[in-house]
């Protein structure tokens, strides 16, 4: 459990303390009336003075906090009580208990709340008895939904099966793992329902139908004051005051609790500013690569601090080239993919860097001019393209709108480009399949309209970030033949950001390997695939499956988080080469000759294992 | 030594709901038979939508067969009452493929891991600490570790979490769908490391499932590979992996990525995706996208046939050592056509 906010607690916990010790604290009675000093104005006896029969109105309010907060309290917790239960009930015991719960709500929805309670109160008579249990029928279906709609969401969750697997019964299953993880939504609405319970309490209290006068309540307190308003406004502020300061309180309080009770809760994001200073005069690249990227450095501001996950990323990318970016979960590759299309999470903020695509510098320009470049120039294809793709529309539609995007054509000529990309990414029978939605493709059919999309105006450099990742091995090989064949015949520069090395090892012209958050060997992918020249590259190609069958070797240990990065190199705790001047300062990345980049000062050695390995074989 | 898990001609299927169409029932899995003997490791391999998972859930009893039957240490699954096939389930556990939901978020992991030992009562509560902290340590976990939530954990971390989890109950069996590859390549091998260690260790039965030929012929005895729902090919992993006979297998082998140009090889591109469950092809259900189709594949079912010792293969030619990939591909851009035609009609 996180910490709780302090400030909607103690508000609560005052009104609530108050309202408990009403009977033993030093206040008049509050029932007690004196004709003489009706409507006097506040006095050192009477602090807030005293109403039209003369009544103490602090006592009043008091004893009025205690009648509403109990009745409304009562009423919800009863409410959510079995508004819960009888969710959890319909939503997890199957269709029999689904009907009988959610169509017996559906009638007691059908009454407006303001009805039925007068319905109800005319058959019983008012008073504190009636109330509550009126009260919760009134909020009983909204608890019913609430829960309901959540057990639905989490009843087919993998942590359900799990304890079904497990031989769990279904008490259990209810009780111990779906209703914590409903929990949330049922306290906002336990919040929603005691204000509201407040409210509809004081209204009824106001016509009379409620606490029976002269028993003091906030709405009786309402109803009275409005007879003098214009003798004395301030009795009509008081019991205001007190109404909308409790429900307010209740509200605050709850969104407290449900975001203390989530225990991976996203701490509030600061704004993050651009901090990066222009260019220097004559740093600017002019033709070239694609893409060159200098010196990117993206940081995240984080409860604990500020943390760096990319640092000093240089590449480039030439036109027609492939340079794959390979590294673990959590190494940056994505944040840099993001940072060139401008498309960084809101933590997260490029600290240093410049980054020229086809000339021009990306990292300094604003949304508007970003815009323009996004799907133009640079285009990135992600990796789940069920999440990417619009549900509602028709792939086609799509694809044209996304040539659109940039392109003043007409709907006729966008739709038969779009069809025409479609072929090209190898969708057969395109005419047809622009017509289907998202839901009717495959994972693998999906990625190519999304291929599609990412080319659609011609990028000249196309950043492709694990887009083979959720796909069968053989819909990968066709995914990556087909971005290799794309390239070849667009001349586009492709950015292929991957952890499996072997899948981009035969497209690859240069590899680059991310290891928390900086590239620590770059090269030709011959090169680099035959004679890796950092520990961690050799390491990976290790645990790669081998070819005899055997089985693959693991890397020991984790990355390191980006709050807990070691001193030296970063790789030094996994490391097998290891010695102690590793762990003194960050290696450099070096040049092995070749264009052949490396970040480890043992290199020699990592090379020189290579080449006894090969000559032992 | 007798078999821990045997099933019988085993098939489901789904109904499926089409607004406008008349219901087809969608042929998950059929007639695959199949027996798992204790500390033995099967691959189950196939694309997605092969019915790989379905498989997994009607071997644990999650899933009732509309044919065949399920026999664990000779009973079967769908005669016992609930309360018996609860009890069970303690002998048969699910590692998932995807670490992140299996996890629930709002749990300590430890107490996760305590679930099991806690709903089959087998040791008293005093000593389950000390119990999820020996779980821990099997799976490379501090004891520390279950205080936390598992939010705070790496996706090779959780999937470990997972592990211990199905190992809480001391089971004979464990189904493991697809259980890495939602993880880093680098990640991967620590985890099958630790499933091939565990196997050992504990003599374990392995049901292990995945899409990827390579990853299975490391860890598994023998392979069985599924397309659309049946059984394309079966045999001992080594001998399956080195002479494949199906020719779905051979695709599927070829599109293994390899970092070793030496071992690179002729790559069979398959065209296209597995049709439908609801409408498979007559006759061979890979004929659609088989390179070496012929046209009496499309007549019958082809029967899984012996073509080596315990290696069976359920494809009509016998003759495709030598045809090459180009040859097959021409061939194939016919027979897709025709079977579209086909399907127009
Ligand atoms: N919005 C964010 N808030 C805080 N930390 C973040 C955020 N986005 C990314 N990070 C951190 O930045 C680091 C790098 O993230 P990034 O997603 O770029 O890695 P990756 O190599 O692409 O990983 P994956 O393969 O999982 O996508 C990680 O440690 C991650 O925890
Ligand atoms: S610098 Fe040292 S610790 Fe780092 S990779 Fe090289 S040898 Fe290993
Ligand atoms: S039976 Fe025919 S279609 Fe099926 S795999 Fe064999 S050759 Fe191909
Ligand atoms: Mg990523």
């Amino acid at each position: 459990m996180r910490t709780l906010r302090l400030g909607p607690v103690v508000g609560v916990a005052a009104i609530a303390l108050v309202a408990v010790a009403v009977p033993v604290l030093p206040l008049s009675n509050p029932t007690a009336m004196d004709i003489m000093h009706r409507l006097a104005p506040p006095s050192a006896a009477h602090w807030l003075g005293q109403d039209g029969y003369g009544r103490d109105v602090l006592s009043r309010l008091l004893w009025g906090a205690r009648s509403s907060l109990g009745v409304a309290v009562a009423a919800a917790g009863l409410a959510c009580v079995i508004g819960t239960g009888l969710g959890l009930i319909g939503g997890y015991l199957g269709r029999g208990a689904e009907f009988l719960t959610m169509r017996s709500m559906d009638i007691v929805l059908c009454f407006p709340p303001l009805v039925l309670a007068l319905l109800v109160i005319t058959l019983l008579g008012p008073g504190t008895a009636t109330l509550i249990p009126l009260l919760a029928l009134v909020y009983l279906p909204g608890f019913v939904r609430v829960a309901y709609a959540g057990v639905l969401s989490v009843r087919n969750q993998n942590y359900v099966e799990a304890m079904r697997v497990l031989g769990a019964g279904r008490a259990r299953i209810m009780l111990r793992t779906i209703l914590p993880n409903i929990g949330g939504p049922i306290l906002v609405q336990f919040s929603l329902a005691i204000a509201a319970a407040i409210l509809l309490e004081s209204g009824l209290s106001f016509l009379g139908l409620g606490v029976v006068p002269p028993a003091p309540s906030w709405g009786g307190m309402i109803a009275a004051a409005r007879a003098t308003m214009a003798q004395a406004p301030l009795l009509l502020l008081w019991p205001c005051l007190a109404l909308s300061g409790t429900v307010l309180l209740f509200n605050a309080l709850c969104d407290a609790v449900r975001d203390a009770v989530d225990p991976q809760r996203v701490p509030r994001r600061r704004g993050a500013a651009r901090v990066l200073d222009a260019l220097a005069p004559g740093l600017v690249a002019a033709g070239g690569p694609v893409l060159d990227l200098c010196g990117l450095t993206i940081e995240i501001d984080t409860p604990a601090g500020t943390v760096c996950p990319v640092r000093d990323v240089s590449l480039q990318v030439h036109s027609g080239e492939i340079l794959a970016v390979v590294g673990e979960s959590g190494s940056g590759k994505s944040l840099s993919g993001l940072a060139l299309m401008g498309l960084l999470p809101p933590a997260a903020r490029v600290a240093a860097g410049a980054a020229w695509i086809e000339g021009q510098e990306v990292l300094r320009l604003d949304e508007a001019a970003l815009r323009r470049i996004r799907g133009r120039r640079v285009a990135m294809i992600f990796q789940d393209p069920h999440h990417s793709l619009d549900p509602v529309h028709r792939i086609g539609a799509q694809v044209a709108e996304a040539i659109r995007a940039h392109r003043p054509v007409s709907a006729r000529a966008a739709r038969s480009q779009a069809v025409e990309l479609l072929r090209q990414v190898g969708i057969s029978d395109p005419e047809r399949r622009a017509a289907a939605f998202p839901h009717e493709l495959s994972g693998g059919m999906l990625q190519r309209v999304m291929i599609a999309i990412g080319i659609a105006n011609g990028p000249r450099l196309l950043i492709a970030d694990e887009v083979t990742t959720a796909l069968d091995v053989t819909i990968q090989a066709q995914v990556i033949a087909l971005l290799a064949d794309l390239r070849r015949a667009r001349g586009m520069g492709l950015l292929l950001i991957t952890h499996n090395l072997a899948l981009v090892s035969e497209v690859a012209d240069r590899i680059a390997v991310m290891y928390a958050g900086e590239i620590v060997e770059q090269g030709s992918a011959a090169a680099l695939l035959a004679r890796p020249l950092h520990p961690y590259t050799q390491a990976l190609l290790r645990s790669a499956p081998g070819e005899d069958g055997s089985l693959p070797e693991a890397i020991q240990g984790t990355v390191p988080s980006p709050q807990a990065r070691p001193a030296g190199c970063a790789f030094a705790p996994r490391c097998t080469y290891r010695r102690p001047d590793c762990e003194t300062a960050p290696p450099p990345l070096v040049d092995a000759g070749g264009e052949h980049l490396t970040r480890c000062i043992r290199w020699y050695e990592v090379a020189a294992s290579v080449r006894s390995a090969e000559t032992v074989a | 030594m007798s078999p821990l898990l045997v099933a019988e001609g085993l098939g489901r299927d789904f109904a499926a709901r089409g607004w406008f169409t008349r219901p087809r029932p969608v042929r998950a899995v059929a007639d695959v038979s199949l027996s798992v003997a204790r500390g033995e490791a099967i691959g189950l391999v196939g694309e997605s939508g092969s019915g790989k998972s379905t498989l997994g859930r009607l071997l644990l009893g999650m899933l009732a067969p509309t044919s065949g039957r399920v026999l664990v240490d000779g009973q079967d699954l769908a005669r016992l009452l609930p309360s018996d096939l609860r009890r069970l389930r303690r002998r048969m556990q699910l590692v998932f493929q995807d670490p992140y939901s299996s996890l629930d978020p709002r749990r300590r992991v430890g107490a996760q891991i305590g679930d099991g030992i806690a709903i089959h009562r087998l040791v008293p509560a005093a000593e389950r600490e000390a119990r999820v902290a020996a779980l821990l340590a099997m799976v490379g976990l501090e004891a520390a570790h279950g205080a936390r939530y598992p939010h705070e954990f790496s996706g090779g971390q959780r999937q470990r979490i997972g592990i211990a989890r199905a190992l809480a109950t001391g089971p004979d069996l464990l189904v493991a769908d697809e259980p890495v590859s939602a993880l880093d390549v680098s990640v991967q091998a620590q985890v099958l490391r630790l499933l091939a260690d565990l196997r050992a260790r504990l003599g374990l039965g392995l049901l292990f499932i995945s899409h990827d030929l390579a990853v299975v012929r490391s860890l598994c005895d023998r392979v069985m590979v599924l397309y659309l729902g049946r059984v394309m090919e079966e045999g001992p992993a080594a001998e399956v992996l080195r002479a494949p006979h199906h020719p779905y297998t051979r695709a599927l082998l070829s599109a293994v990525p390899s970092l070793d140009p030496q071992h690179r090889r002729q790559r069979i591109l398959l065209a296209g995706e597995p049709p439908s469950p609801a409408d498979p092809p007559s006759g061979c259900v890979f004929r659609t996208r088989c390179p070496w189709v012929l046209p009496a594949c499309a007549t019958a079912v082809p029967p899984l046939r012996p073509v080596g010792d315990g290696h069976r293969s359920a494809c009509i030619r016998s003759d495709i050592g030598e045809a090459g990939p180009l040859v097959a591909q021409r061939l194939h851009d016919n027979t897709t056509r025709q079977h579209e035609q086909e399907r127009a009609e």
